[in-house]
């Protein structure tokens, strides 16, 4: 049976899909994966930052949050699961509710994607921050249930102001990695 | 094997809420096999230990530099002040070299029994795994030497911790501060019994102490020897009053920056006789003897 196979587009602007363009092409979907993978990694480690505690969640879930709203590829729900497992490692909390919180965000994000791809950058902020309140307010519970006791809850507050206030930033270097590292674009 | 589009789309969209399920998995997990959990996170800081070092090793340069320099400014200021407190110091040490040969003396009148000298190890704080719900820090210490889990840990001036997770490579020290902490502890001057119970913050609280019996501001807090592992008379802080009614501990330890721990094995330093307190019952068939005038009928005991 004969196959078909489309005409080739434009031939001439295809890359070669060599060895060298696969591995540069690897490397570049997994900026976000591993960026979130170093992330834990550095901010576990003893910098003595202050509100070094509190920074790992808050950019870990912008950083997937934001992935996930706009280049899912990039950013799989297996892939959040796998970071979440490593999130959990090294932080010495109850196991399983940096990765439950990690995977409510990036659903939250992939069911309103449409949506959410397409708004206003403040509105896009809001909606995280609304998103963050809910998180963290969920880890506050679970926290307080797993210790069998209420844990103090300034430090979640914490969290989600920071999570809050680092966004813009975050979505400035995710628009710049998309388009400089992720994509290659010219920079000029 | 070719699978149609509408299956795959649909095995797509169920992944997310497999995985979100298997979290809550994870997390039952984690709280039904704590030890299993600990022990991944013991092995992965085990093989981060050496990089965390590496990170640690160049602050703990830079805090001594800028500590030098600032030692340098204040130089002048310091000598001045470190005379009167040699001044004073000397005297001191004139009163705890009598109070040292008095006690030798007494001691020696009494036939008094030397403590067993402690063992112990040092090591330095390679991290700070305190988090929103815990105070504890990783340390990371030679791969032979014997640190068990329960050892405690002591820092220059004061008590830190104790230890409750021990790897290859590092241990997990439990902070006094920590909200899982209760340590039954002694109030020197008013010599009540309390327990100190850590609230993950910075000053632990006094609990269970005597109503009738307050701790006193300023008081000296030590440990007392109600447990095995922990023997009484380290030094813990003193006592001080956030607000009447709320006494707290302020540990003499800086918690806020331990840089080097030295771990004490107690374990074995004291073990009870068996059964402590026990009062031998009289055999069966014995019976106590009242006097006579009280007993109603001779041949019948006071159990019958």
């Amino acid at each position: 049976m004969k196959t078909f196979t489309p005409p080739p587009i434009r031939p001439g602007i295809h890359p070669r899909s060599g060895l060298g363009y696969r591995i540069d092409h690897g490397m570049r979907s997994s900026v976000p994966c591993l960026f979130v993978f170093f992330v834990a990694l550095v901010l576990s480690a003893p910098l003595n930052l202050p509100g070094q505690v509190e920074l790992m969640p808050a950019v870990i879930m912008a950083t997937v949050f934001l992935w996930s709203v706009f280049v899912p590829v990039l950013m799989p729900s297996i892939a959040v699961f796998m970071l979440g497992i490593w999130v959990d490692i090294l932080s010495f909390g109850p196991a399983g509710v940096m990765l439950l919180m990690m995977l409510i965000v990036h659903g939250i994000a992939l069911s309103g994607r449409y949506t959410l791809a397409r708004v206003n950058f403040f509105v896009l902020w809001f909606v995280f921050g609304v998103v963050m309140v809910g998180v963290t307010a969920l880890q506050w519970v679970l926290c307080s249930a797993l210790a069998l006791h209420i844990v103090e809850f300034l430090p979640f507050v914490f969290e989600t102001v920071l999570a809050f206030g680092s966004f813009p930033v975050l979505y400035t270097g995710f628009v710049w990695t998309y388009r400089f590292v992720v994509n290659n674009a010219d920079p000029s | 094997m070719p699978v149609s589009i509408q299956f795959r789309q649909a095995l797509g969209k169920l992944v997310l809420p497999a995985l979100i399920l298997v979290a809550c998995g994870v997390i039952l997990l984690g709280k039904a096999d704590r030890p299993l959990i600990e022990k991944l996170r013991m092995q992965t800081a085990d093989l981060l230990a050496p990089a965390y070092g590496l990170v640690a090793w160049p602050q703990a340069k830079l805090r001594w530099l800028s500590g030098n320099l600032q030692d340098i400014r204040n130089l002048e200021a310091e000598n001045i002040r470190l005379r009167a407190e040699n001044v004073s110091l000397r005297h001191w040490y004139d009163v705890a070299a009598a109070l040292a040969d008095e006690n030798a003396a007494l001691k020696s009148n009494l036939h008094w029994i030397p403590d067993n000298a402690p063992a112990f190890v040092t090591g330095r704080v390679v991290r700070d795994t305190s988090g929103l719900y815990a105070r504890a820090v990783l340390l990371a210490v030679n791969p032979d030497t014997a640190v068990h889990k329960g050892g405690i840990a002591l820092d220059g001036s004061g008590l830190v911790g104790r230890v409750t997770e021990v790897g290859k490579r590092s241990v997990r020290v439990l902070l006094i501060t920590d909200s899982s902490s209760r340590l039954p502890v002694t109030l020197e001057s008013s010599h009540a019994a309390a327990i100190m119970a850590g609230d993950n913050t910075p000053l632990p609280r006094v609990i269970f102490y005597p109503q009738d019996n307050v701790p006193i501001e300023g008081e000296r807090v030590v440990t007392n020897g109600e447990i095995e592992s922990l023997p009484a008379g380290l030094p813990v802080g003193h006592v001080h009053y956030l607000r009447p009614g709320q006494p707290v501990v302020v540990p003499a330890a800086a918690l806020d920056h331990i840089d080097i721990l030295r771990i004490f094995d107690y374990e074995d330093s004291v073990s009870p006789p068996d059964a402590p307190g026990r009062v031998p019952l009289p055999n069966v068939g014995r019976t106590m003897s009242l006097p006579s005038q009280f007993q109603s009928h001779p041949d019948q005991g006071l159990h019958g």
